[in-house]
């Protein structure tokens, strides 16, 4: 078998900058001409692969097309998501700075599949490098011989790349809605559903970038390869950003299904040198925790769901016993705290208050009963917020509370 | 010729005659200190595997202290309080409490937190005096000519450094008179200045032989009538930094309260002095107590560029016999006064006031081949001629040099009739943080004044150079922390940094048992001095 680390997304192939005629010598331009050759084919293909939605939803990604798809009107967008901004993810901007091709070309196969005539790479104005490497790709590849021949055939785009606004909650689907309408990135209600109505009332398809950089590879290849490529049941690969207190952290492209203790311990180089593993806050800030028991665990979407965790966007982020847990789930709250957006009063003063509590207690200045209004905090708050962000917040330190209630109680004051 | 060789301290001493003036014979200097000086010993220096001076040579000792794990972990700060602040002065020296001073009088709330108590330094060791082109025909161009002159280095010396020191130096002695300090006077109560070994003029003002000890009594006053908020018995275990990387503070080691705290401060000014007591290459040490090289570690793991890392000072005269006192500093006054260095047969062998290196090296000389003299167990040394001054200027002991009659006390013998004999002490640490002219290193917040940076002194430092340095240095980072403070806002408080050491550690195989920095000398005894127990009990846990 070939050596399963970085096949597709990040293979020396695909790693090429904005290059266009080396992308073209190369595996680009395949999967588009395939996917030109017979539109219709195209969702099909990628229901067959099962490609799932990798910027932390695990939706299958031909339904979101088929509904577009299904959609009248001529002003169709997609939006391809480069807002990453949680802690301990750093997958996006790998791909938007050194694959910007493999980004172009895969938005551009989406936009044929839905019939879609707007594609705008909405990106963290932070991620600067992304920035100027997109923009160098795409200006090389609306000059190109080879986008003329795809002009010439009828397929009329109007490419667009966009500063976000920098916000964490910009990344939220609606949000980047309202930040492509120019407003504020406030999330909006969830009906209707983008695919019904987005951008100025338009069908919006939003995918993430690391999802449509493995579209023109499917097409190129076939549904099956795709399929292969996973472990079990899982298809396709995906990319892992790994980081804390391991030897080498980084991202890492794996198959889809690799078990956490290889992620860890083959490719991470293992804990550094005396620390034991702690937790690992899997999928990121925003999710469940998982600790040495969760180790075996193969990092799919649904064998993560299995253990009451989440894959997320793939962040791994491995803490070692020296880690005080209580002073990074308070970090993590500061941060969803900064983060709310302020609509809804419940994530405002929510995560706000949340964020109080945790700080005191961890500075040991926080009472039982802190505590158990944090605990309380934890029953009342999810499902009251418009978007997600409520929700993450409170799943990590509910799951830190599984795990490590007597780290908290010994912080408290005597 | 061999150590067998050597003349027994009896026999020598029975030898010694009184005599007023000796002739200084040709002697021959080349590659003197190639052979003799210590940093020259090979295999006293490795190559750093780790860190920004990667790839440099550092005394091993030193090394080992910069390549070792830290003393804590995120968990230890779990309950920790913090406590905010304008600025941060780690160290209760001269260094550090002339810029707390300096700070406060803009009006910015400061803590200094020394890991002993204030004043315990090496400030109040210093007994020769300090440097400042006072006198008519001494300018600040001379002082700048003597002290890159005497760095005699083949990396250079910063030269803007010295140029800012040496034009600040009649303003410090202003500010210290202002401050409260004594200086020793004429009779129409103008300074008095002696010659430093190696330089061109007089140009060292003093008071007695305890200067940096006078000097520590007014500093100490003023801080404590300052709103400066103190905090004794606890050293810094670790500097703090923020997602950028800038220093926003410090884990404070509480002794007293056996707890961790964290400081978060605009700007912190690392004045922690030397690296003596780690006794490098076995050599006895003039230094005080706390001089671990604490500092050079706290910067070192956030990332701060040093310098000259192989350079040591080894002051010619630190008392060598009897062994109990051994390494406790004879100032240099001394010999700038007249005082002869004799060998076994009562010759000179050296002109005693050549910079520091060359009389020390020339020490070593004359006991490996065989004009030394020999006290037993190993001790070893060269007499310093105190009776010859006392004989040529009748009293001048008791008028300038107290705390030296008070050290021949101490030993059961009078100097002004029986020579001393020295050998020399580990001193200085002539290398350290990189700093520009405010101290500021190249990590955005974190200062390093005082011993602990480095660049001014190249290779060699000049007697009264150094307490000069702290006030210049120490001053000027106080008020450029003031003034930026405003500006800023406390920052993230994390210690990110040390996943960073520990990665490299792990990649370059380096051991991890040893946790930096060490704060005591190896033979503190905690058990027996109540004082130490709280670092005993956080350093257990």
């Amino acid at each position: 078998m070939d050596d399963p680390l970085n096949q597709v997304l990040l293979n020396q192939q695909s790693r090429i900058g904005s290059d266009l005629s080396l992308w073209l010598e190369g595996w680009g331009g395949d999967g588009l001409n395939v996917a030109m050759s017979d539109p219709a084919a195209i969702i099909p293909v990628i229901k067959e692969a099962g490609l799932l939605g990798l910027g932390g939803s695990g939706f299958p990604v031909y339904k979101k097309w088929q509904a577009i798809a299904e959609q009248k009107g001529s002003d169709k967008y997609l939006i391809c998501n480069g807002n990453e901004d949680e802690p301990g993810t750093f997958k996006d901007r790998l791909l938007l700075e050194e694959t910007p091709l493999q980004v172009i070309e895969g938005a551009t196969i989406a936009a044929l599949a839905c019939d879609i005539k707007h594609i705008i790479f909405y990106i963290n104005p932070n991620l600067k490098a992304c920035l100027k490497s997109m923009e160098s790709a795409l200006e090389r590849w609306l000059q190109s011989g080879f986008y003329k021949g795809i002009y010439e055939s009828g397929l009329l785009l109007n490419y667009k790349i966009l500063a976000s606004s920098g916000h964490y909650i910009a990344g939220e689907e609606t949000a980047a809605i309202e930040a492509v309408e120019g407003n504020f990135p406030f999330p909006r209600g969830k009906v209707p559903r983008p695919t019904e109505s987005g951008v100025h009332g338009n069908p919006t398809l939003v995918n993430n970038v690391e999802t449509l950089s493995n579209v023109s590879h499917i097409l190129r290849k076939g549904a099956k390869w795709y399929q292969n490529l996973g472990i079990g049941n899982a298809s396709g690969t995906k990319l892992y950003s790994l980081s804390g207190d391991v030897l080498s952290p980084g991202v890492y492209e794996l198959p889809m299904g690799t078990p956490l203790s290889e992620l860890i311990y083959n490719y991470g180089g293992g804990m550094l040198v005396g620390k034991e593993l702690k937790a690992v806050f899997a999928g990121g800030p925003s999710n469940t925790i998982l600790t040495e028991q969760g180790l075996d665990v193969n990092l799919d979407f649904e064998s993560v769901k299995v253990r009451r965790a989440a894959l997320g966007t793939g962040a791994m982020i491995v803490v070692s016993r020296g880690t005080g847990i209580v002073k990074r789930v308070a970090q993590y709250m500061d941060f969803f705290a900064d983060a709310s957006c302020g609509q809804c009063p419940s994530c405002k003063t929510g995560t706000y208050y949340m964020s109080q509590l945790l700080n005191k207690i961890d500075t040991g200045k926080g009472s039982k009963a802190d505590l158990d209004n944090l605990v309380d905090l934890c029953r009342i708050l999810p499902g009251s917020g418009r978007c997600h962000l409520l929700e993450g917040a409170v799943k990590v330190v509910d799951s830190s509370l599984y795990h490590f209630l007597s780290e908290y109680e010994k912080a408290l004051q005597e | 010729m061999t150590m067998t060789d050597t003349v027994l301290f009896e026999d020598a001493l029975a030898n010694y005659k009184v005599v007023n003036e000796r002739s200084l014979p040709d002697i021959n200097y080349d590659g003197l200190l190639e052979k003799y000086h210590p940093d020259y010993f090979k295999d006293a220096c490795v190559t750093l595997n780790v860190g920004v001076n990667k790839g440099e040579i550092c005394h091993s000792q030193l090394a080992d202290l910069l390549q070792a794990d830290a003393r804590i972990d995120e968990a230890d700060l779990a309950g920790a309080s913090i406590i905010d602040t304008d600025l941060l002065v780690i160290g209760g020296g001269g260094a550090g409490c002339a810029a707390a001073l300096t700070a406060a009088e803009s009006g910015v709330r400061v803590i200094l937190a020394t890991k002993l108590r204030l004043g315990d330094s090496n400030t109040i060791m210093a007994e020769g005096g300090i440097q400042a082109s006072i006198e008519k025909n001494d300018t600040p161009q001379q002082h700048y000519d003597d002290t890159i002159r005497s760095g005699n280095s083949n990396r250079p010396v910063d030269k803007e450094l010295v140029a800012k020191m040496v034009m600040n130096a009649p303003d410090v002695i202003r500010w210290l008179i202002q401050q409260g300090m004594q200086f020793d006077l004429d009779e129409y109560g103008d300074l008095l200045t002696r010659k430093a070994g190696g330089t061109t003029e007089a140009r060292v003002t003093y008071f007695r032989d305890y200067t940096g000890l006078e000097m520590m009594r007014v500093l100490k006053e003023a801080v404590r009538s300052s709103n400066i908020e103190v905090l004794d018995y606890a050293p810094t275990v670790e500097l703090l930094t923020n997602e950028e990387g800038d220093c926003t503070g410090a884990v404070l080691s509480s002794l007293e309260e056996n707890s961790y705290k964290m400081v978060r401060a605009k700007s912190v000014i690392i004045a922690t002095g030397g690296i003596g007591r780690l006794h490098l290459n076995g050599f006895p040490t003039s230094n005080h107590f706390g001089a671990t090289g604490d500092g050079l570690v706290l910067a070192y793991r956030v990332g701060v560029k040093l310098r000259d890392l192989d350079s040591f000072q080894y002051h010619p005269s630190g008392l060598a016999y009897p062994q109990h006192l051994s390494g406790t500093l004879i100032t240099e006054g001394v010999r700038s006064a007249g005082a002869y260095l004799l060998n076994a047969n009562g010759d000179r062998f050296v002109d005693e006031l050549l910079p520091r290196d060359i009389v020390s090296a020339a020490i070593m000389r004359e006991c490996s081949e065989g004009r030394g003299i020999d006290a037993g167990n190993n001790v070893k040394g060269i007499w310093l001629d105190t009776p010859g001054l006392e004989l040529k200027h009748p009293g001048i002991f008791d008028a300038r040099f107290p705390k030296l009659i008070k050290l021949g006390h101490k030993c059961g013998t009078d100097p002004r009739k029986q020579p001393m004999l020295i050998y020399p002490t580990l001193h200085y640490q002539n290398g350290g943080a990189v700093i520009d002219s405010h101290g500021q290193t190249n990590i955005q917040g974190l200062y390093c004044v005082g011993e602990v940076s480095g660049g001014i002194h190249g290779r060699n430092r000049l007697m009264g150079n150094s307490l000069l340095e702290i006030i210049c240095f120490g001053r000027r980072a106080g008020e450029h922390a003031a003034k930026s403070s405003p500006r800023k806002v406390h920052g993230k408080i994390t210690i990110e940094h040390l996943s960073r050491l520990r990665r490299e550690l792990t990649l370059s195989n380096m051991p991890m048992d040893k946790k930096c920095p060490i704060l005591f000398p190896s033979y503190a005894k905690f058990e027996i001095d109540s004082d130490y127990s709280g670092l005993h009990k956080n350093s257990k846990e």
